[in-house]
């Protein structure tokens, strides 16, 4: 029996062939080596270093952690490939959102391509953190874990200035703000509140907001709901691949792969800001965002991300 | 030369403490070593101190102190200190208490300190 070799060589390598790349590699960050520039989101401080400068609903993303996804019942259960992967965390408090951010700008125009296999889990319960009783939980049904209603809601993002500043954005609502399932991605149809709209006496959000749009109502489903293998309980780690295509020669989403499921999102609005703004020509940023809805740690997990652009 | 990796995270930043608290757990299976720094950006109160302890945990759940050292961080000593931690295991945490040392403070002078707290890894 003979078989044929993949036409594109860089697939024989098994750390990349799990990924579909475009076909310039920007970025293969493979966790096991370090956090490969993926940081804490932090808003912007003056010129003293004041930290009370720095708005308050985007002072506390935490910093991104390397795991060995290890749990209470079972040790150490180690990422997709090899030992460690990045794991952003919330605090044990309703709306708060972790979010780590990776920074790079752009030598040409077109499509952009992010790739990831990432798994989310609600903290597991103790005594301490008393997540047995917070709210979104329930009884045990010997399969669906209350946990899974706990866990909030996951993004990809951009942050993109070509002149005029943009951001594409995906959110996997797992459950609303009621703990009730979702199951369904959603799309901001308003553009991020900034620290200079901020500086501009435009717009002072609280500790918690969802920095991305606080408001839900400017939150809109696409898509049809899609159900995950979260794998009943909170300490099993299943990885889902995630593909996200963009393209900045046109300011536009292209679609969104979860698994087996491709999501059109040709017809999803980008609301580009309005104003200028300076210092930013060619950013091309990405994060990553996880948001509980209850006092309950969430957790996102990346095992390797890969960014690939046709320029 | 195959360089160390290492990491600095920032597990509290321009944070109020009183009283007492713990830090969010802070996953460092893969580090060999473990420094704390603690830069106090202000305070208040008549004499305070923070008294802190390194926590560790297998599971993030779950914490013993690693060891019965406590560390006394007073911001007449300076505005940054440091110790290390060893055989820390998967998790790291700091558990401590701000108090006053002055005798019967008043009920308004209640002891803070506003700090940055880093945790410096490395392999």
């Amino acid at each position: 029996m003979t078989t044929t070799p993949h036409v594109d060589p860089r697939l024989l390598d098994p750390k990349l062939a799990k990924f579909n790349p475009l076909r310039r590699i920007l970025v293969h960050d493979d966790f096991n080596d370090g956090t490969h520039g993926w940081v804490e989101l932090i808003g912007n401080h003056d010129e003293h270093g004041d930290l009370d400068t720095v708005d308050e609903h985007m002072s506390d993303f935490r910093p991104p952690q390397l795991s060995s996804c290890s749990f209470f019942d079972v040790g150490t259960h180690g990422a997709m490939s090899g030992t460690y992967a990045l794991k952003v965390a919330t605090r044990p408090v309703a709306g708060h959102t972790g979010v780590a951010i990776r920074r790079l700008t752009m030598s040409g125009r077109g499509r952009v391509q992010f790739e990831t296999y990432l798994a989310y889990k609600a903290e597991a319960a103790s005594a301490e953190n008393g997540a047995a009783t917070a709210a979104g939980g329930g009884r045990w049904d010997a399969n669906n874990h209350p946990s899974e209603q706990q866990f909030g809601a996951f993004t990809v993002a951009t942050d993109i200035c070509d002149g005029v500043r943009y951001h594409t954005v995906a959110r996997y609502l797992n459950t609303d703000l009621d703990h009730q399932v979702r199951h369904q991605w959603v799309y901001p149809t308003v553009p991020e509140p900034t620290p200079r709209e901020h500086f501009e006496g435009k717009v002072k959000l609280p500790r918690t907001a969802d920095f991305t749009a606080p408001n839900p109502e400017d939150w809109k489903p696409f898509g049809e709901p899609q159900e995950m293998c979260f794998n009943e309980v909170p300490t099993k780690v299943n990885w889902h691949y995630l593909r996200w295509v963009i393209d900045t020669s046109t300011r536009k989403n292209v679609e969104l792969q979860l698994n087996d499921v491709v999501h059109d999102m040709s017809d999803v609005p980008v609301p580009p800001y309005d104003e200028h703004y300076g210092s930013l020509q060619n950013l091309l940023n990405f994060y990553v965002s996880v948001r509980t809805h209850t006092d309950v740690r969430n957790f996102l997990y990346l095992d390797s991300v890969l960014i690939s652009v046709d320029w | 030369m195959n360089m160390r990796q290492s990491l600095t995270a920032v597990i509290e930043r321009n944070t109020t403490l009183t009283g007492e608290f713990t830090t969010e757990p802070y996953e460092a299976a893969w580090a060999g070593e473990a420094r704390w720094f603690v830069r106090v950006l202000d305070a208040a109160g008549r004499r305070p101190r923070l008294v802190a302890r390194t926590q560790i945990s297998p599971d993030g759940l779950h914490w013993c102190d690693l060891d019965e050292t406590d560390q006394s961080i007073s911001p007449a000593d300076g505005p940054v200190h440091s110790w290390p931690a060893t055989g820390f295991g998967g998790w790291l945490r700091l558990r401590g208490t701000v108090v006053d040392e002055a005798a019967d403070p008043a009920p308004d002078e209640s002891a803070r300190l506003k700090v940055l707290i880093y945790l410096a890894l490395k392999a």
